[in-house]
């Protein structure tokens, strides 16, 4: 593969401010949503769906979303979990209070409320800042969960405390319940992952994007250059929020169809998702995707390999797993902090001067 | 913006301003004013308090005593976000540059007090948000011309050398197209060459933009050189006040720098 930045030279700025200026990239993810859009639905089955294309897209726009707040802020934040839970809880009281509801525009309300309620618990930002706010962001998953559980009027009152997600169709096909076929759940969830990363994309190269990065690498020379710490910070939670809402709502709707808020939406669903922006690298669109697809696709290939392979015992290879896991985190965070996103970008400038390394 | 040295309007006062921390004096009854087109150098030992009078200045203190008029207009301090939106920028002493973020994207964010369009138009990266950020783009790439560091566009700054930061620095200043540009020791660590360039860029940036200057400077021969008036703090109060020729004869000034008579 001939990979080169070198010799592409670009005339007027809007070429160079193109979404992908290297004309190998824009191929490569022309190529990868043409797979996706139009390969992937053909040969799709209910084991590929549930098992890895579902959770990799839902957790993808879980990562973007936390990625945004954290990676481009630099704000952390341990209550994805919960802010899950929001997305999710608010698609199940939209479309059972109001079943001709598009669920489209179901999704985007969930992500709307949730962007309210993480507006909410990012005020605590503009005053606390790194672990003070983790432990804050903490309360605010711990809360959530809690809340979901305890009142009744979130569960519609279900006796088994768990919510279901009704059979719904969008523009005459179905696409969540049990009847939903493979292909049509994963390209509903697909479209909104495909357009929101796109959008995200957008956001982090213009203005406000910039204003994140600046409070991120350092908050007072922002403040002092004229951007607010408030309308930067704020944003940053409503944007990301947003975007883990609707990871909420298609997590819950599309993927399980039915959910108990302690199980599905614990402090692990956080760290997980913390763990695939480590691991795909803080402050990279791509980087929230190579961390979902790592994150979900790990444990299914070791199990395979171990249990499978080796005939290993299922709790040895779950202990290998978690083993491994810890030790990527530290990894990534001591040797390489920007992910497999920076690794993928240093491979591509090796292969840009390749085969004449100087 | 105003292309001529008036010479006599004044741009920015500051009326008998007093700073402290705790028990620490930063800065003692100052008052000077700073004329529209001038360049104003504020020279002083170390711990003297200039620092501390540009932070006054641009904000990010507040005095305990005095006033600032800027723009014709009086009040106790100033606000960060009131002094960069209506004109003022500064560069820092410690290089304060967003370290992940390429030189490009660093000036770019000068801009950020001219640009309006919302985060919807944003995300679709087109129309009105499309054509801004082209606009700004441009006017950011007369700057990387004029600094001369078109080819460090795309590194991240924390890569750069100490010399080349500064300079994007200034860069991210020029960007909010300032009245009053506030540089705190710009050539600070640089070599002889580094420092020729930026005293160019400074000169420059008065002469063809108009740009009013207040810097901090402790090499003497760059202040006497590009100053048009110099004023002289020494433990937080003003002890000289004039071109740099009077400065130069007076008495106090020469002690200061002597490290006598503190008494
Ligand atoms: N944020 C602060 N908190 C406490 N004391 C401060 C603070 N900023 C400045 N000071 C004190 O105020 C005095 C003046 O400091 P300032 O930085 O303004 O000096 P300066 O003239 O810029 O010196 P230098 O030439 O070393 O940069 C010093 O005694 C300093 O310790
Ligand atoms: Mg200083």
């Amino acid at each position: 593969m001939f990979y080169r930045e070198a010799g592409q030279f670009k005339s007027s700025y809007n070429a160079d401010q193109a979404i992908l200026p290297i004309a190998q990239d824009r191929v490569f993810v022309i190529g990868v949503l043409a797979v996706a859009f139009a390969g992937v639905p053909w040969f799709i089955d209910s084991y590929w769906v549930n098992a890895i294309f579902l959770p990799f897209l839902a957790y993808a726009l879980a990562a973007l979303g936390l990625n945004l707040l954290t990676g481009y802020c630099g704000q952390v934040s341990l209550g994805t979990g919960g802010f899950m839970a929001v997305g999710a809880f608010a698609t199940f009281k939209l479309i059972t209070a109001f079943p001709e509801l598009n669920l489209i525009i179901v999704v985007l309300l969930s992500g709307a409320v949730t962007a309210a309620v993480g507006v909410m618990f990012g005020l605590p930002s503009l005053r606390i800042k790194g672990f003070y706010l983790a432990v804050a962001t903490l309360a605010a998953q711990f809360f959530l969960v809690w809340l979901f559980n305890k009142v009744g009027w979130f569960l519609n009152y279900s006796p088994t405390g768990q919510i279901t997600m009704p059979s719904v169709e969008v523009f005459g096909v179905l696409v969540t319940g049990p009847r939903a076929t493979p292909a049509a759940r994963y390209l509903f969830c697909l479209s909104f992952v495909a357009l929101f990363a796109l959008a995200a994309k957008n956001i982090v190269r213009g203005r406000v994007g910039r204003s994140w990065m600046a409070i991120r690498d350092m908050d007072i020379a922002a403040e002092l250059i004229g951007i607010r710490p408030l309308a930067a910070k704020l944003s940053a939670f409503a944007v990301s929020s947003f975007y883990i809402g609707m990871a909420g709502s298609l997590y819950f709707g599309v993927w399980l169809g039915s959910a108990e808020p302690i199980e599905a939406f614990g402090i692990e669903q956080s760290f997980l998702v913390l763990f695939m922006i480590i691991i795909g690298g803080l402050g990279s669109v791509l980087g929230s995707f190579l961390g979902a697809a790592f994150m979900t696709l790990m444990p299914i290939v070791l199990k395979n390999f171990m249990v499978d392979g080796l005939a290993v015992e299922v709790v040895t290879a779950k202990h290998v797993e978690i083993t491994l896991m810890g030790v990527l985190i530290i990894f990534f965070l001591i040797v390489e902090p920007h992910g497999l996103a920076r690794m993928w970008q240093i491979l591509k400038e090796k292969l840009r001067l390749w085969p004449f390394p100087y | 913006m105003n292309q001529e040295h008036t010479g006599n309007d004044v741009l920015l006062e500051v009326h008998n301003i007093s700073l402290s921390f705790g028990g620490v004096t930063a800065i003692e009854d100052v008052s000077f004013d700073i004329r529209t087109g001038e360049i104003r150098a504020i020279i002083g030992p170390n711990g003297a308090g200039k620092s501390s009078m540009l932070n006054v200045i641009n904000g990010f203190y507040h005095p305990q005593q005095g006033s600032i008029t800027y723009k014709g207009e009086t009040r106790p301090q100033m606000k960060p976000h009131h002094a960069a939106s209506h004109g003022i920028a500064r560069t820092f002493q410690n290089i304060a540059l967003f370290k992940g973020m390429s030189t490009l994207d660093n000036i770019m964010t000068g801009r950020n007090t001219v640009m309006t369009k919302n985060i919807i138009w944003q995300a679709l990266y087109f129309g009105p948000a499309l054509k801004e950020e082209r606009e700004h783009r441009e006017f950011v790439e007369h700057i990387i011309d004029f600094l001369e560091i078109q080819a460090i566009r795309k590194t991240p700054v924390g890569r750069l050398p100490y010399g080349m930061q500064k300079r994007v620095e200034l860069g991210r200043a020029l960007a909010a197209e300032p009245d009053l540009l506030l540089l705190d020791e710009p050539m600070a660590g640089m070599n002889v060459e580094e420092k020729e360039d930026m005293c160019r860029f400074v000169l420059d940036v008065n002469e063809e933009f108009g740009t009013t200057i207040a810097l901090i400077e402790h090499d003497m021969g760059v202040v006497m050189d590009i100053s048009d008036r110099v004023v002289v703090l020494d433990y937080g109060k003003k002890i000289a006040d004039g071109t740099p020729d009077e400065v130069r004869a007076n008495q106090d000034v020469v002690d200061a720098y002597l490290g006598v008579s503190h008494g």
